[in-house]
């Protein structure tokens, strides 16, 4: 039991992690009082626990797809929300006039969102293992080995990117972002053809035997890029498109802001 | 602000917890690995035992029982061509077929609603298979709990790393803090060399390079201080000879030289930028400190009333003084100093017929002197300003009739410095103009009688 959990609960935490610190080291850049970050973990992880504790009701919605269905909703604002970021955060650095305080709210409700659909995730799965006594120590041991590669890696990825040179940052912090974006997204197509929403097809390939999704190396990529082993078709589409989208828009935001600064030059 | 404790901290635990907690991921995948194995070679050891003592199964299961131990997670059965010569520990639903393939070797088979491992082994003897399966879940749990051992003491020593970290580091960093926090004691004007630190290598360039610069910064301090001592020493004796002649030519020349006048005036002040310079510079507080005596500001202060009084009068300006009597140590020249410089400024600045009033109260341990004008008031931005050395504000540098040299207030500062006063500017308790509070140490609580002038 003890790898099953690890497996899970670092799929929740690294996900959270990894946007926690991807948004917190943009902050950091952008000069935004990180305070918003506090808010953000611990409106979440309260977030979490309501939501984890009502799963029951929530799952009798849309004919017994509610789980799905608001999981579906929650990623979806998510991808929203960075889409936002990516725009604020390209103006702002452009020196344009971007409200630091909106810029931290977004991004506060972003990861509280986050926080919200992965700890409800973990919550539901321990609470599932505490009338079991014997399967509780292996269970919490790999939920604490889980959380901890997680955090830790959270930690280690948020100083590696404050470690990089600003020209890089604004490249790789920009990437990543649309790339973490992209695969909030991909699960929304993922969650929707779990609850026979969407139509479920045969996968495009299975790179199963190159990474295992269910290895640490594959939750860290799937954190990371939304890695799938056997992606179908429609979430192959709906993953890259939405790639294509935030890289489009923080573009563009910064293409107008090239324009503006040129005509106020000339 | 990033910090160094809280980076070295966060990235030495995260580094910490990845490699213990991937280690122990790697640890736990070979020990189950290992404990498959042993598992398996102890599933063939039991075969191996019930292969002799086959013979006498089917008429003592006891027999069997003992070699087996009695756990609820092992099973055996007994073929003879075709037919079940023995059995324990499967359900009777299973009991028609072999549960394991009769193939020499190990197998993963599901009956009785779980999954099993099964080592099947024949016994060409008796013509007989031996199957015994040993309940995956049991011995997955079993090595589990065995390897957790092992794992949770890394878990549970995580909290107690990361605590040791923190005071560790923060232990590193001492030097660091301590070195800030000499630097943060010293006063302005102390530019002694760091001396009482010890510092640790890698702070020792650090060190030396700040006492080098802290070096030379006082000797230019001390070469500007003695130039312009020096300078305005040697000035004193040729503006006396010139103010003579100026005297003496105004006395002789005619009525219509009045181009005199403005030289005359410009003369004085020359002399009285002079007087300033030196009055600043000629004093150190240690100077100061040994001609400290007992005495009572309001007094002083009605002694400078007094000498001003006729210079205020010509202009036109009203002068009250409200005061307690205020007991103090300080200098009295040194004083009487500070408050002409003041009640000249409010003079000057505020143009005839205007109101000052000087204040003197005794307030618990401190002696607080005020000087408030009705004129033009500083505006707040400006008043840290005024007290930087030949610092005018801009009207009255336009104003030819001020005679000033932007000396005063950092003189006043000084003398506040020297007598650990404090000095602050503010409103006037007039409509407009300038209140300028120096607050002294008091001798004694002492509190009598006012007097007004």
């Amino acid at each position: 039991m003890l790898l099953t959990s690890v497996i899970f609960v670092l799929r929740e935490v690294l996900e959270a992690a990894l946007l926690l610190s991807l948004l917190l080291s943009l902050s950091k850049r952008l000069s935004i009082v990180s305070s918003w970050a506090f808010i953000a973990i611990v409106t979440g992880i309260l977030g979490a626990a309501v939501y984890g504790f009502n799963i029951d009701i929530v799952s009798e919605w849309f004919e017994g797809v509610g789980q799905e269905v608001v999981n579906a909703a929650l990623q979806m604002a998510i991808y929203v929300l960075l889409c936002i970021v990516a725009i604020l955060a390209m103006r702002r650095h452009q020196d344009r006039p971007v409200s630091e305080n909106v810029l931290a709210v977004v991004m506060a409700i972003s990861v509280a969102l986050a926080i919200v659909r992965e700890g409800s995730e973990v919550m539901i799965y321990l609470s599932g293992f505490l009338q079991a006594r014997d399967l509780l120590v292996p269970v919490l041991a790999g939920s604490a080995i889980g959380a901890g590669i997680g955090v830790s890696a959270g930690a280690v990825f948020y100083y590696s990117l404050l470690s990089l040179k600003r020209r890089a940052a604004v490249i790789v912090g920009g990437l990543l972002l649309s790339l973490v974006a992209a695969g909030m997204a991909a699960q929304v197509a993922q969650l929707l053809i779990q609850a026979d929403w969407l139509p479920s097809q045969y996968p495009v390939w299975d790179s199963s035997w190159l990474v295992e999704e269910n290895s640490v190396s594959g939750q860290l990529l799937y954190a990371l890029i939304g890695y799938e082993s056997t992606p179908t078709p429609l979430h192959l589409i709906v993953h890259l498109s939405s790639f294509v989208i935030i890289i489009f828009l923080a573009m563009a935001a910064g293409r107008s802001g090239t324009a503006s600064l040129e005509n106020a030059h000339a | 602000m990033s910090s160094i404790r809280r980076f070295l901290v966060v990235v030495l635990l995260a580094t910490i917890t990845l490699i213990n907690f991937l280690t122990a991921l790697h640890g736990y995948r070979t020990s189950m690995a290992k404990a498959e194995q042993l598992f398996d070679a102890q599933l063939a050891d039991i075969a191996d035992v019930l292969a002799l003592t086959a013979g006498g199964l089917e008429s003592s299961p006891a027999v069997l029982a003992t070699v087996m131990g009695d756990g609820p997670g092992i099973a055996f059965q007994v073929w003879h061509h075709g037919e079940l010569l023995s059995s324990a520990g499967v359900a009777p639903e299973n009991l028609a077929e072999p549960v394991a393939p009769l193939v020499v070797g190990y197998a993963d088979v599901n009956f009785a609603g779980y999954r099993w491992r099964a080592f099947s082994r024949y016994v060409p003897d008796t013509e007989r298979w031996l199957i015994v399966a040993e309940r995956a879940d049991v011995r997955f749990n079993l090595a589990e709990s065995v390897i957790l051992e092992s794992i949770l003491p890394i878990i549970l020593g995580l909290p107690l790393a990361g605590l040791l970290i923190w005071i560790i580091v923060g232990r590193g960093l001492r030097p660091l803090k301590d070195l800030a926090g000499e630097m943060g004691n010293k006063r302005s004007d102390d530019l002694s060399p760091v001396a009482d630190f010890e510092p640790p290598q890698e702070l020792a360039v650090l060190i030396n390079s700040i006492n080098d610069l802290l070096r030379r910064l006082e000797a230019s301090f001390e070469r500007e201080k003695r130039f312009a001592a020096d300078a305005a020493h040697e000035l004193r004796t040729p503006i006396s000879v010139l103010k003579v002649q100026l005297h003496n030519l105004l006395r002789d020349a005619d009525e219509g030289m009045v181009a005199l006048r403005p030289l005359k005036a410009a003369v004085e002040r020359m002399e009285h930028s002079v007087e300033q310079v030196l009055m600043l510079y000629r004093t150190t507080p240690e100077q100061f400190a040994a001609n400290f005596t007992d005495l009572d500001l309001a007094g002083v202060a009605r002694q400078v009333i007094a000498a001003l009084y006729p210079q205020l009068e010509a202009k036109q300006q009203q002068i009250e003084l409200v005061a307690d009597r205020s007991p103090m140590r300080g200098d009295a020249f040194a004083l009487r100093t500070l408050l002409t410089n003041l009640i000249e400024n409010a003079s000057k600045y505020s143009g005839s017929g205007c109101e000052i009033r000087v204040t003197i109260k005794h307030k618990g341990n401190e002696v607080e002197l005020t000087v408030e004008d009705n004129g033009p008031g500083i505006p707040a931005d400006q008043r840290d300003k005024v007290f930087e050395r030949f610092y005018r504000l801009g009207s009255d540098r336009q104003d030819p009739g001020i005679v000033g040299s932007g000396i005063g207030l950092a003189i006043v500062r000084h003398l506040v410095d020297i007598h650990g006063a404090s000095i602050s500017l503010g409103e006037s308790s007039f409509p407009t103009g300038l209140a300028v509070t120096v607050r002294f140490p008091a001798a004694s609580s002492a509190n009598s009688g006012r007097s007004a002038a």
